[in-house]
């Protein structure tokens, strides 16, 4: 029992970590009021570029900060779109998703049927001992760790400083930040690079640490998965942790389940029936203010026009 | 200021829809370059050039299904000059017959379409275009212009479970597969039974993916039957996760020993992957092509043609690499562990594997796993003893053989 249970978080820490890292970076644009439907569109270019750049320079860190820094660039476009130019962010962003998987598979070609060396993983002391946890949160690799810490950073950021008070009330009422001093345009930008940095992360680590390989559309609806999970977690990164492991916890456990007759296609519906809950939940207005949804999401901000 | 906004938009909306016209994957006809061969003088020219097109379900950079008729067409294109190829990838089911109608449109002359659900539409491609040539792959619809083929892998299942069954050592097999259809349950039933022949008392357990292609998931499919004491892994599915996951084990001193799928997968797992089973589509295409030139094969005789290939014709090959039917660090394993056959005597699993792939490969084989008496999972006698399951029992199996665990879900 104790060992099924174990076995479990730890396919849940595996299979939610890409989650966790997208869902963060998404939590972040939305915060500054930018939707970004183009997860999964950065999340695959993401996961190419890792692994291209591990195949080609042997190091797979270099892999992951080239990961982040695609994600991040590409997400600019989707920043640009809506930003300066105030497009619909819906469509921008699906557009980005569609850019992304034409993008990757065609510069993936030659990229495909070849193994790397996966970033290993790393036994934390005597902490990867322990019963219960010590497997799922001390033996594994680099990047799990790296996730949980900046999502901690992240988390005391957004809701312990003064930067994290301007992007929120970027996404609350830009008209109002812009008249307490607060620049908009860089606000949203910066959240949107971000966001994009670390849905490439999210990538990267599916590339190049879970199932490390490249394979077209490996992504299979992950980035999808990431803005429901913005949503479920209440735009809260420490929220966002147990809704990644709870989601991708789904996803890892349906194959200790099949043995006792519970259909998958059930299992895969849940993140969205929980996130569709979490909807009908916020969507009253009292409960908006008092987890603080960003009231401006997905609307365009132009300076000076009423 | 009214007029720039609106040019802003316009240029947005231009720019939003060129991209994902010109990007969007799904579906996009990818026009092949053909570089014209050299001619002999005095050499006869060909009497006429032959269009082909090939549509594929999947995306060309899988490393399974779509990837493997690839290299099939890519390879009857450079071998037969007089030939053209066009192809179309990651097409739905829904989209299927606007991009039959466009690959007649561009002047095929004979359209390949991959996969078992666009078999119908295929055949109203058959009635609407009588005087073009239809073949479907994996489906059994035909009529006088639609033909059908299909390279089976099952004769190769049997016998990577033979080594299977010499190999594991907590008599607990695992198998990760994508759909419960029958082409996967025959290929799991082979398995068993090979893995049975050599240990009887052993346990094959499957879980499905429900998807072709989700490396994630067959990762944690793969993870959960190694937890559950699943020492030797086979699977069906469009990715090389499988053999990564067994590498790994083997790695960290667990051993778990893997069969790859479909393509070339012992480099991505060199002490862990035993054999497999590969594919050659390039032999069926370059039948089916030197026949259509040759004009063996017209618009009214297809009815008949269906090519049902496997090892006698070359269709597929054992192997977890191209030239490699076993990895020789497992030899000596394999040549330890004997078993007692009724007509071969003792023999240990190297040669037993060896003999069944020579008696497979006769032109009018000696052996075939499907041969009874077979009971299935209630106890029902399924084949006679002596009986050989015939091709429509063979493609239409809904039921698993005595020693798998579990049930067939409902198909999805």
């Amino acid at each position: 029992m104790m060992e099924g249970l174990e076995a479990s978080l730890d396919a849940a820490v595996r299979a939610g970590t890409p989650l966790l890292l997208a869902s963060v970076g998404e939590i972040y644009a939305e915060r500054s009021g930018i939707l970004n439907l183009g997860v999964e569109g950065l999340m695959i270019c993401g996961a190419l570029t890792a692994f291209a750049v591990t195949y080609s320079t042997g190091n797979p860190w270099i892999g992951v900060f080239a990961a982040a820094l695609v994600g991040g660039l590409l997400s600019l476009i989707h920043g640009l779109l809506s930003i300066s130019l105030r497009a619909n962010q819906v469509i921008s962003g699906i557009a980005l998703t569609m850019f992304g998987l034409g993008l990757s598979s065609f510069v993936g070609r030659k990229y495909i049927g070849i193994p790397i060396n996966p970033i290993p993983k790393i036994k934390i002391g005597f902490l990867g001992d322990l019963p219960l946890i010590g497997k799922p949160f001390f033996q594994q690799d680099p990047l799990v760790y790296f996730s949980l810490i900046l999502t901690f950073i992240l988390w005391l950021i957004l809701f312990h400083t003064r930067i994290g008070i301007n992007i929120r009330s970027v996404g609350e009422n830009p008209e109002a930040a812009d008249a307490m001093g607060v620049n908009v345009y860089l606000t949203r930008y910066i959240c949107v690079f971000l966001g994009g940095c670390l849905g490439g992360l999210g990538g990267a680590y599916l590339s190049i640490a879970y199932t490390p390989a490249w394979i077209e559309r490996m992504t299979a609806g992950r980035g999808w998965i990431a803005v429901a999970l913005a949503i479920f977690s209440l735009w809260d990164p420490l929220k966002a942790v147990i809704g990644s492991y709870l989601f991708g916890g789904i996803e890892a456990i349906q194959f200790r389940l099949q043995p006792l007759g519970i259909p998958a296609s059930l299992l895969g519906m849940l993140p969205f029936l929980l996130t569709i809950a979490v909807l009908v939940i916020v969507s009253k207005e009292v409960m908006r203010k008092k987890i603080g949804a960003p009231s401006c999401l997905g609307i365009p901000y132009a300076r000076g026009e009423k | 200021m009214e007029w720039t906004k609106c040019a802003a938009v316009a240029i947005i909306v231009a720019i939003i829809t060129g991209l994902a016209v010109y990007y969007s994957v799904p579906p996009r006809i990818v026009e092949v370059k053909v570089t014209p061969t050299p001619t002999i003088a005095g050499a006869p020219t060909p009497p006429k050039k032959i269009k082909a097109g090939f549509i594929y379900v999947g995306p060309i950079g899988d490393y399974g299904w779509t990837h493997a008729h690839d290299v099939g067409r890519k390879y009857v294109e450079k071998l037969f000059p007089w030939l053209e190829t066009i192809y179309a990838e990651s097409v739905s089911e829904a989209d299927v017959e606007r991009f039959l109608d466009r690959m007649v449109q561009e002047g095929c002359d004979v359209v390949f379409t991959t996969s078992f659900g666009f078999m119908d539409a295929t055949i109203a491609a058959g009635e609407k275009y009588p005087d073009k040539l239809f073949f479907h792959c994996s489906g059994y619809k035909r009529s006088k212009n639609v033909g059908t083929y299909f390279a089976e892998f099952y004769q190769l299942y049997y016998l990577n479970g033979l080594m299977a069954g010499a190999l594991t050592k907590t008599g607990k097999v695992g198998y990760v597969a994508a759909h419960p259809i029958p082409e996967v349950v025959r290929h799991i039933n082979a398995f068993a039974i090979g893995v049975k022949e050599v240990r009887p008392d052993a346990k094959i357990y499957v879980r499905w993916l429900f998807s072709w292609y989700d490396p994630a998931k067959a990762r944690e499919a793969a993870e959960t039957l190694i937890a559950e004491g699943v020492d030797v892994l086979a699977f069906t599915e469009d990715s090389p996760t499988v053999v990564e996951v067994g590498e790994e084990y083997t790695k960290k001193n667990h051993t778990v020993y893997t069969f790859a799928h479909y393509s070339p997968m012992l480099k991505f797992g060199k002490s862990s992957c035993v054999s497999g089973q590969l594919v050659h589509w390039e032999r069926i295409y370059e039948d089916i092509m030197a026949k259509i030139y040759s004009g063996v094969y017209n618009t009214t005789n297809l009815e008949n043609v269906d090519y049902w290939w496997m090892l006698r014709q070359g269709a597929v090959e054992l192997g977890c690499d191209f030239g490699v039917p076993i990895n020789e660090k497992f030899i000596p394993l394999l040549k330890e562990k004997k078993v007692k056959d009724p007509v071969l005597g003792e023999i240990n699993v190297y040669d037993l594997v060896n003999v069944r792939l020579k008696q497979m490969k006769e032109d009018v084989p000696t052996f075939d796993p499907f041969t009874g008496p077979i009971y299935d999972q209630e106890g029902v006698l399924r084949a006679k003893p002596g009986e050989r399951l015939g091709h429509d029992e063979l493609w239409t199996m809904n039921w698993f053989v005595q020693g798998i665990v579990g049930k067939i879900p409902a198909a999805t």
